[in-house]
């Protein structure tokens, strides 16, 4: 079997496996995903969530079971250009994605910088349980909130959002480097809490 | 198609000092249109072109689109300062028709069941054209798409033979392909070895047919390594042997 | 990467318009400040002349054909200038492929206007024989990669490929029209920049990026000649300018456009 994808290619038994360096984002279930509303319809909102496929949040999961157009505007909770960190609530290959913001920390995101990296990159940006995502909040002294889509939320003051976005590229360019974890603490500067976990780099 | 002149002189040189089984100078390079999510800029000869791939995204019109699949679209354009008297911007027949065989070589080599209700675009610019612009068009057009990311089965890639002075040669220029007295464009995939653009006009007997097709099969190979390396250098370069086993072992853990 | 709108985030477009009621700008440019200009000519040798224009990351290319055609009924002593503009769909995630739009076209001939109505070009000595044979100049642009102010970017390409054309010299044997074989530059009268100013929310900036663009209410172009004079003007966007601003605009359209024509004429040769 003959396969082209521009990626990194590990050979685990038989099978080979690619890593893709490129594309968009295909949605899954439960994904955590940023999306900027892009139109309000009769019963809800889409959202552009960097894929071939626009996300839908219906009324009823934000105004409740007894939600009617007729009683509720949509408009008072998101208008168009709105973020929202949001949850894939259903996807299959027969219709969009719904999306739901029923959670802790889900809903409109009032504030911050927006940054984009490919979605096959956020693995390497949160980093084994975490690691890399929560170094560079601590180091930048910001909020990040990052979508499994390549959405990225940063908040904090003007210096360290500047911070924490270069942190980003330099994952986003190098992400397969090894090492990456130090080099990125250097280039932050500091010393994070948690101590540097055996990531095998 | 009647020659007039002799395409080829005693020594065996065409009318641009190539031998019969020689390439025109030919570069690729990745990325060149920014908006893009893939793009190859190819230099083949005299030929300047540029490819484009949007997708997978929307389909519109969203009645179109296919409940299984990608809808693979495919516009082969020339600019109107690409040919020696100017043309005029809109589409001609003979692009729509070149865009239709351009789509039609593409199409076997792409995963199009991974991507199902979304559109795939790939957008083909001639900006001078010298000659073997549609083969020149689709070699672009599969490094533009494994630019973008699509899934593909293989690479694909073009390059026309033809007939001059009753010899068969390599990669036709503008003159051999307007005075000649054969052109067959051709495409194929490489490792799976199926062809997937032919086109022919002019006289081939039997054992010529059997001769261009083996030296395009050929021909095509180098210009397979040409894509190959271009695709290379915009992603590995600088990191070559850096990449590990070990880095994408973790890589795929944390996916 | 899968955009398929163009809408900009409201936290995006509130954190802009605060920046600018400071002055200043996302890029980190002063408001009437031009962005990065890189200009290429010669690049389609095939042509008579081409020009390849980067303004940021807007990227247009620009051809220049020139044969022997008629000319028109009402001018037969004037040699043809036709000017178009083509935003190929591969320029922008949102785009599509079809026959020009209304902005397309808008585009198009306001470019057109700056370079024909400002008479760069002297069309009266474009003439083989008055009502029979005439010089016929083609400028054919292809915008490749849309990062705003199409208007400034097409025309730059125009102008510098114009600039740096090179016409066959035509004469009349008999009834028939021959090739001397000499090349010769086309007869340029003056050199007409084009500058664009939007609107954001009250505030004036030139040469929008494309997400400045995806905010304004209005935009301005403006063309200035050599002299200082004012020569071609289109306002475009269902906002508007107060006269004060329309006074600024032009303002800045002829110093910034003193700037710019002295980067063209060096890239150009025409320095």
């Amino acid at each position: 079997m003959i396969a082209l994808r521009i990626g990194l290619a590990e050979i685990v038994r038989n099978d080979v496996k690619v890593i893709p360096l490129t594309g968009v984002y295909m949605p899954r279930t439960e994904d955590l995903v940023i999306g900027k509303v892009v139109s309000v319809t009769g019963y809800g909102w889409e959202a552009d969530i960097n894929s071939s496929f626009v996300g839908y949040l219906p009324g009823q999961f934000v105004f409740g079971r007894d939600f009617s157009p007729a009683t509720h505007d949509l408009t008072t909770r998101f208008v168009v250009g709105d973020l929202m960190l949001a949850k894939i609530e259903q996807f299959d290959r027969t219709r969009d994605p719904q999306l739901s913001i029923r959670g802790p920390d889900l809903g409109k995101i009032a504030q911050g910088e927006v940054v984009k990296l490919s979605p096959s990159k956020v693995p390497r940006l949160i980093g084994r349980k975490g690691y890399m995502i929560n170094m560079i909040a601590e180091l930048s002294n910001c909020q990040i909130k990052v979508g499994q889509n390549g959405m990225i939320v940063v908040d904090g003051t003007p210096e360290g959002t500047a911070k924490a976005v270069e942190a980003i590229h330099m994952v986003e360019a190098e992400a397969h480097v090894a090492d990456l974890s130090n080099k990125v603490q250097q280039m932050l500067g500091g010393t994070p809490s948690a101590p540097m976990q055996d990531t095998g780099e | 198609m009647e020659e007039k002149r002799k395409l080829i002189d005693a020594n065996g040189k065409r009318t641009d000092g190539r031998t019969w089984d020689q390439l025109r100078p030919l570069t690729i390079e990745v990325g060149v249109v920014k908006n893009a999510d893939g793009s190859a800029l190819i230099e083949w000869g005299k030929n300047k072109i540029i490819a484009a791939v949007y997708g997978p995204k929307e389909m519109h019109p969203k009645h179109l689109e296919l409940a299984d699949r990608a809808f693979l679209k495919c516009r082969y354009h020339m600019a109107p300062f690409s040919v020696d008297e100017r043309k005029n911007p809109a589409p001609s027949r003979r692009e729509i028709e070149i865009s239709k065989v351009i789509r039609e070589a593409l199409q076997p080599a792409l995963f199009l069941e991974d991507y199902p209700r979304t559109a795939i675009q790939v957008y083909v610019e001639v900006l001078q054209s010298d000659g073997g612009s549609r083969v020149a068009g689709i070699t672009a057009g599969a490094v533009a798409l494994a630019d973008a990311g699509i899934n593909m089965r293989d690479m694909v890639v073009g390059c026309a033979v033809g007939k001059v002075d009753g010899k068969i040669v390599v990669d036709l220029n503008d003159t051999e392909d307007k005075e000649g007295s054969g052109d067959l464009p051709f495409a194929f995939m490489p490792n799976l070895n199926q062809v997937t653009l032919l086109q022919m006009d002019g006289l081939f007997t039997h054992e010529e047919f059997k001769q261009a097709i083996s030296m395009a099969k050929e021909a095509g190979m180098k210009v397979y390594n040409i894509q190959r390396e271009a695709l290379m250098k915009k992603y590995f370069s600088g990191s070559g042997p850096e990449m590990t086993t070990t880095t994408a072992t973790e890589m795929m853990e944390e996916a | 990467m899968g955009g398929k709108s163009f809408v900009v985030e409201t936290i995006k477009r509130n954190r802009m318009v605060e920046m600018l009621a400071q002055g200043k700008r996302l890029d980190g440019r002063g408001l009437s400040d031009i962005r990065p200009l890189e200009i290429k000519t010669g690049v389609i040798p095939k042509a008579n002349g081409s020009a390849m224009v980067t303004l940021g990351n807007s990227q247009v290319l620009a051809g220049v054909k020139i044969d022997k055609g008629i000319p028109f009924p009402d001018t037969p002593d004037k040699g043809l200038l036709i000017v178009g503009a083509e935003l190929l769909p591969m320029a922008a995630a949102y785009l599509e492929a079809g026959p020009p739009d209304e902005n397309a076209i808008e585009l198009a001939r306001v470019v057109d206007r700056g370079v024909r109505e400002s008479e760069m070009i002297d069309v009266g000595s474009l003439v083989i024989k008055a009502g029979k044979w005439v010089y016929s100049v083609f400028c054919d642009v292809n915008i490749m990669n849309v990062d705003g102010n199409l208007f400034d970017a097409t025309s730059y390409a125009v102008v510098s490929a114009l600039l740096t054309a090179k016409m066959p010299k035509f004469v009349l044997d008999g009834d028939v029209v021959k090739d001397t074989g000499e090349r010769l530059p086309l007869p340029v009268h003056k050199i007409p920049i084009s500058i664009t100013i939007a609107n954001i929310n009250g505030t004036l900036v030139a040469d929008p990026t494309a997400e400045e663009e995806a905010i304004m209410d209005a935009r301005i172009t403006l063309d200035t000649d050599d002299a200082g004079n004012l020569v071609a003007g289109q306002k475009g966007e269902p906002g508007s300018f107060t006269p004060e601003q329309v006074l600024t605009a032009a303002e800045w359209s002829i110093a910034r456009g003193k700037e710019i024509r002295e980067k063209i004429k060096a890239a150009t040769g025409h320095g």
